[in-house]
């Protein structure tokens, strides 16, 4: 299993907001698994789809250079299961952020049926924290980019003015 | 992969609570992605780890009354500590209220003696039958294969009785 | 907002401890400690930061509601215990907290443990004014 839990973002707005999909599809193996005669995805697996589309938003926030981590769901709540062939949209938005970290909300719908929502927090874990251990990185920058990449965020991000994202501008190259 | 999320069920005393553990290896492949350079157990699977403890203590204790267990509700996960390969997460739930339908938990995940992990989840739980009963088939088949996986879960000393 | 009275704040700040702390509404009484009764954590602190500022459009600055610089400044603290003139700064910069019962005995990690949910009103009512 790869750890990729968004497709595509379909709207990336630095600081405010993004929209992702995920397709839902048998060919994923742990769907065999959960469960066998009736396969649905892991609820806690369109938790980590919000936590990705909500703390993609929040490292660019960062500049993409900060270590950010999952802290805390403050609240998910899920209405009934997804299954195979649906197609879950995730909208995140940045409600707020601070040196310490940050806060989103997401929602996730299938079609226009609501799916799941959540309050999602990051820490920025700062050089000095005590939570940080030493030399901790998450990414080589190029494996990060080539993340973003997939995804589509230098595809479509932009300011909030309209203007293109691009790598370079993150130190990327 | 197989998505199960613990290795094996240490203790349970139904109705009340249950412990498991689940072992963080390097040979799992989301690791590579999770991260490239710090590679631990993501957090939804401490999530899910904990979800899967509670859905068994509920099979065990209601006789595998229910084919479809799922995660309803998360309140106040909160992550403390990473989980590296080599370390075993162990999970302990605990049933703070439940209906019929829907079934409280309080959740403490732990790596030796530090907390990684906490919070509450609720959990529901009914047949595909209740809606539709045509389904009653596929409940079956899905209890059937949670006997067969109950049995490789528990130890022998708490194995289940053959039938 | 300025004109908030003690019940409004409290019942905001209420509901703020409720949604980030995952507790009852019953538990959250004036005397209740965030950290001993309430179980929150560092992680906590910022979330519970976050929906005050919202619920009373006010800033809150790091190290303002819990002054972490001076617990763990060597200026202040020595053998783990605040010194008499990390106190006199703790009074400076928590006029809302009632600091008598920690001046007693001064150990770094019982403040934390000692700030109550009527202190984090205090602190609210404290900002509103100094916004007025």
């Amino acid at each position: 299993m790869r750890w990729f839990w968004l497709d595509r973002f379909t709207e990336f707005t630095s600081g405010t907001r993004a929209t992702a999909v995920k397709g839902v599809a048998l060919s994923e193996e742990h769907l065999h698994d959960h469960w066998p005669h009736y396969p649905v995805m892991p609820n806690t697996l369109i938790a980590e789809g919000m936590a990705q589309a909500g703390g993609l938003l929040v490292s660019e926030i960062y500049r993409f250079s900060e270590l950010v981590v999952l802290a805390k769901f403050s609240k998910c709540v899920f209405h009934g299961l997804a299954r195979p062939g649906d197609v879950l949209t995730y909208r995140a938005v940045v409600e707020q952020a601070k040196d310490a970290g940050a806060s989103v909300t997401v929602t996730a719908h299938v079609g226009e049926r609501p799916q799941a929502e959540a309050e999602i927090f990051f820490a920025r874990l700062a050089a000095d924290s005590v939570n940080r251990p030493e030399g901790m990185r998450l990414f080589d920058p190029n494996h990060l980019l080539h993340w973003l990449k997939l995804v589509g965020v230098f595809e479509i991000g932009t300011r909030p003015d309209g203007t293109r994202l691009r790598p370079e501008d993150y130190g990327f190259n | 992969m197989r998505f199960w999320l613990l290795d094996a069920i240490r203790s349970y005393e139904p109705g009340v609570e249950l412990t498991a553990t689940k072992n963080v290896a390097l040979t799992e492949e989301y690791l590579a992605d999770h991260f490239p350079e710090f590679p631990v157990l993501p957090g939804v699977f401490m999530l899910e780890a904990s979800t899967q403890a509670a859905a068994w203590l509920l099979r065990l204790s209601e006789d595998f009354a229910h084919s479809i267990i799922c995660l309803k509700e998360a309140k106040n996960i909160k992550y403390v500590d990473f989980v590296p390969p080599g370390q075993t997460l162990t999970v302990t739930v605990s049933v703070v209220k439940q209906d019929e339908r829907l079934a409280t938990f309080t959740i403490e995940g732990q790596m030796g003696d530090r907390p990684t992990l906490s919070g509450r989840l609720v959990i529901e739980r009914y047949n595909l039958a209740d809606n539709d009963p045509a389904q009653r088939t596929t409940d079956e088949d899905l209890k059937n294969y949670f006997r067969r996986i109950a049995k490789l879960l528990l130890p022998r000393e708490l194995a289940l009785p053959i039938r | 907002m300025v004109t908030a009275t003690k019940e409004e704040i409290f019942s905001k700040v209420q509901e703020a401890l409720v949604d980030a702390l995952g507790v009852e509404d019953e538990e959250v009484t004036p005397a209740a400690t965030l950290q001993g009764d309430l179980d929150a954590e560092s992680i906590d602190f910022l979330d519970i930061v976050f929906r005050l500022e919202k619920a009373f459009d006010i800033k809150i600055e790091r190290g303002e509601l819990f002054p972490e610089d001076i617990l763990t400044s060597t200026e202040y603290v020595e053998e783990g215990r605040v010194n008499s003139a990390g106190i006199v700064k703790l009074r400076e910069r928590m006029p809302f907290a009632d600091l008598s019962k920690f001046e007693r005995d001064p150990v770094v990690q019982k403040l934390g443990q000692q700030l109550t949910v009527q202190d984090m009103c205090n602190f609210v009512e404290h900002k509103l004014a100094a916004a007025a």
